[in-house]
């Protein structure tokens, strides 16, 4: 599914262009999620935008490809099209775009983009009531503008209801479980697991147990100097809660 | 033409002497005779006038030839509502009018406060009174039902000029809006509204002129106690576009809202100006004006408050004009002036201009909508504010802003 090679990317222009990753390797099949772990400065959220093409960011060498298509050379909004979901760590606000229009706009582009008809307003209420339900928003939140005066919790169960209305194949969660108290951390891993299917992959960045303990994952991956220094299963998760960081960096050397 | 009138207007172009010869065809009137000694003092204002600095008509209107361009639709007719229709071969009205409203075609040119501060407005009221046209049109709103009534400024030919002054009584309230289409090289309109104690104006403004016309709307409006103006305008500019309003709080409870958005492609002009006197106690005024602009276009902002000494106690002000530069090669000029000489009152003022913001263009990006799309949609969501408060007309305003921004 997910497959990146000795990828290396730098942030910043010119001279002051700093590597942040630099020979990262990691596969994500068809029906796994994976956690990546790492101490602050490690390159985690810079992976996450590298992936999903944001600006001021560049691929200095190494690949990535999403089911054997080459995601490095698409526009963000090809890169959505074709499956890939990124779960923000800061989530935008946009004032004047309600969350319906911004997120039925967005559903039509892709499937316009895909070939494929436009969602129906009914279909589209249809299916934000039942997301909705699930992630207990409040129907007048959906009506709000984006992200607009809404608390750091709510902002992540936003980019949950959006990835469950735009039902991406592959996702990508950068910090999902910051600013989230123990019942919103269940309601929004709920969320989560409900798109848990054999054709989705998953990697979901963290820097704490916790949110592990709701999404299971198959592996556990340590990232530190923008590379993937090891890999487990979810025990080693556990070891990285009680001993901290130092003990597996110390190995890696 | 006899010497002196051609010596009316100092170092004539071509496009001015044209003006001073229509003037000189029509009926004589001392007041007539005055208004155009007001323009001419300026002639067709330029550069080197400080209010016209940005916006140089002189320049812009080389000859007043009638254009290729036909003038622009009108997304503001409404079935079922009055519409007076002023076009450079004589101005109409329809047969039977709304309850409340009163129509009076004079013989005779009324004469025009602040002449010398508004020279394309007494230019309007100069040259009014041609052909199949009034020289003076009086509107009389009375009554306490609401008013409605359109009003349609277009082409084609080479001058429209056309002048209507309103008068509302005691707690009239009027629903106007104004279509200002184009299709002349050169079109201003005069409209002067006196709002007698708590009437009621609320006014929108259209405007959309060709790549090679000039477009002059210029506003009067007087305000007595406790009266109220509702303004808001959706601009796409011209060659050279100036859409002006001056604003008198003249007696005490006065409001007025005053809200703007213009979108200015390439070879586009549009100038806002405002001026506000705030000549009595404890009256508001709420102004919003937004804009975007591509390469090739430009946009200007010049809005002022004067508040005088004694009279602007407890004014209530606040002037916000922010442009977003879509495009390297967008021009945005903005000049806002805050004069206040009272001590007791609450004035504010932003203004800013900058491009889109690159986060929020992303998290539209990487949920798949397209760069131009949420450019667009970003786009429209800045200006919206602006129109909300352009009641029934806010659909058809922001449905004309959505298609300018979806090409």
């Amino acid at each position: 599914m997910l497959k990146i090679q000795n990828l290396s990317a730098t942030v910043g222009e010119g001279e002051a262009a700093k590597t942040i990753i630099n020979g990262l390797s990691l596969e994500v099949p068809a029906g796994e999620v994976h956690a990546i772990m790492g101490p602050n400065g490690a390159g985690k959220s810079t992976l996450s935008y590298v992936l999903t093409g944001r600006d001021g960011y560049a691929v200095t060498g190494g690949a990535a490809t999403l089911d054997g298509q080459d995601i490095l050379a698409m526009e963000p909004e090809a890169r959505a099209t074709a499956g890939l979901f990124l779960s923000f760590q800061y989530p935008v606000e946009i004032p004047g775009v309600p969350v319906m229009t911004f997120v039925r706009t967005a559903m039509n582009a892709q499937r316009k983009a895909r070939g494929e008809p436009e969602i129906s307003a009914p279909d589209y209420l249809k299916k934000s009531r039942e997301v909705a339900k699930m992630l207990n928003l409040d129907a007048d939140m959906l009506k709000r503008p984006v992200n607009v005066g809404f608390s750091g919790g709510e902002k992540k169960r936003l980019e949950i209801y959006q990835m469950l209305m735009l039902e991406p194949r592959f996702m990508v969660l950068d910090e999902t479980d910051s600013g989230l108290d123990i019942d919103a951390l269940r309601t929004v891993a709920e969320g989560v697991n409900a798109l848990r299917a054999p054709e989705r992959g998953m990697l979901v960045i963290t820097h704490y147990q916790r949110l592990l303990d709701h999404i299971k994952p198959d592996k556990v991956h340590v990232l530190a100097k923008g590379r993937i220094i090891k890999t487990g299963g979810p025990e080693l998760a556990l070891r990285l809660e009680k001993e901290g960081y130092d003990g597996v960096l110390a190995e890696a050397v | 033409m006899s010497a002196a009138l051609k010596d009316m207007i100092r170092n004539p172009t071509v496009a001015e002497l044209e003006l001073v010869a229509r003037y000189a065809a029509l009926k004589a009137d001392p007041r007539r005779e005055r208004l155009f000694e007001a323009f001419a003092q300026t002639g067709l204002p330029h550069r080197r006038h400080e209010e016209w600095r940005w916006s140089d008509f002189k320049a812009a209107v080389t000859a007043l030839d009638t254009p290729a361009t036909p003038p622009a639709a009108d997304p503001l007719a409404t079935e079922g509502v009055a519409t007076l229709k002023f076009t450079p071969q004589g101005y109409t009205a329809p047969a039977s009018l709304p309850p409340g409203l009163r129509l009076l075609a004079k013989e005779e040119v009324q004469a025009m406060s602040g002449a010398e501060d508004a020279p394309l407005g007494a230019l309007a009221a100069a040259l009014s009174g041609a052909k199949n046209s009034p020289a003076t049109l009086l509107a009389e709103v009375t009554g306490e039902a609401p008013v409605r009534l359109h009003m349609v400024f277009s082409g084609p030919g080479a001058i429209n000029a056309a002048r209507v002054v309103f008068l509302l009584r005691p707690g009239a309230r009027l629903e106007v809006s104004e279509s200002h289409l184009g299709g002349a090289a050169l079109s201003t309109a005069l409209v002067e509204y006196t709002l007698q104690e708590r009437a009621k104006l609320s006014r929108i403004v259209y405007q959309r002129g060709g790549k090679t016309e000039a477009q002059a709307i210029t506003a009067l409006i007087h305000q007595d106690a406790g009266a109220e103006t509702k303004q808001t305008v959706l601009a796409f500019g011209a060659k050279v576009a100036r859409i002006e309003t001056r604003l008198v709080h003249q007696e005490t409870g006065s409001h007025a809202t005053l809200n703007a958005a213009y979108l200015a492609g390439d070879g586009y002009h549009i100038d806002f100006t405002s001026h506000v006197r705030h000549g009595a106690r404890a009256c508001t005024t709420r102004q919003v004006t937004k804009g975007a602009v591509l390469d090739g276009g430009r946009g200007v902002f010049q809005g002022k408050f004067h508040v005088p000494r004694n009279a602007g106690q407890q004014t209530d002000a606040s002037m916000q004009h922010n442009a977003l530069l879509l495009e390297e090669g967008a021009e945005v000029f903005a000049k806002p002036e805050l004069e206040i000489l009272a001590d007791d009152v609450q004035c504010a003022h932003g203004n800013t201009s900058g491009a889109l913001d690159q986060n929020q263009l992303f998290y539209l990006r990487q949920r798949g909508i397209p760069l131009e799309k949420a450019r667009a949609l970003l786009t429209e969501a800045f200006i919206a504010e602006a129109l909300e408060q352009a009641g029934p007309h806010e659909d058809a305003l922001r449905a004309e802003a959505s298609q300018w921004l979806a090409i």
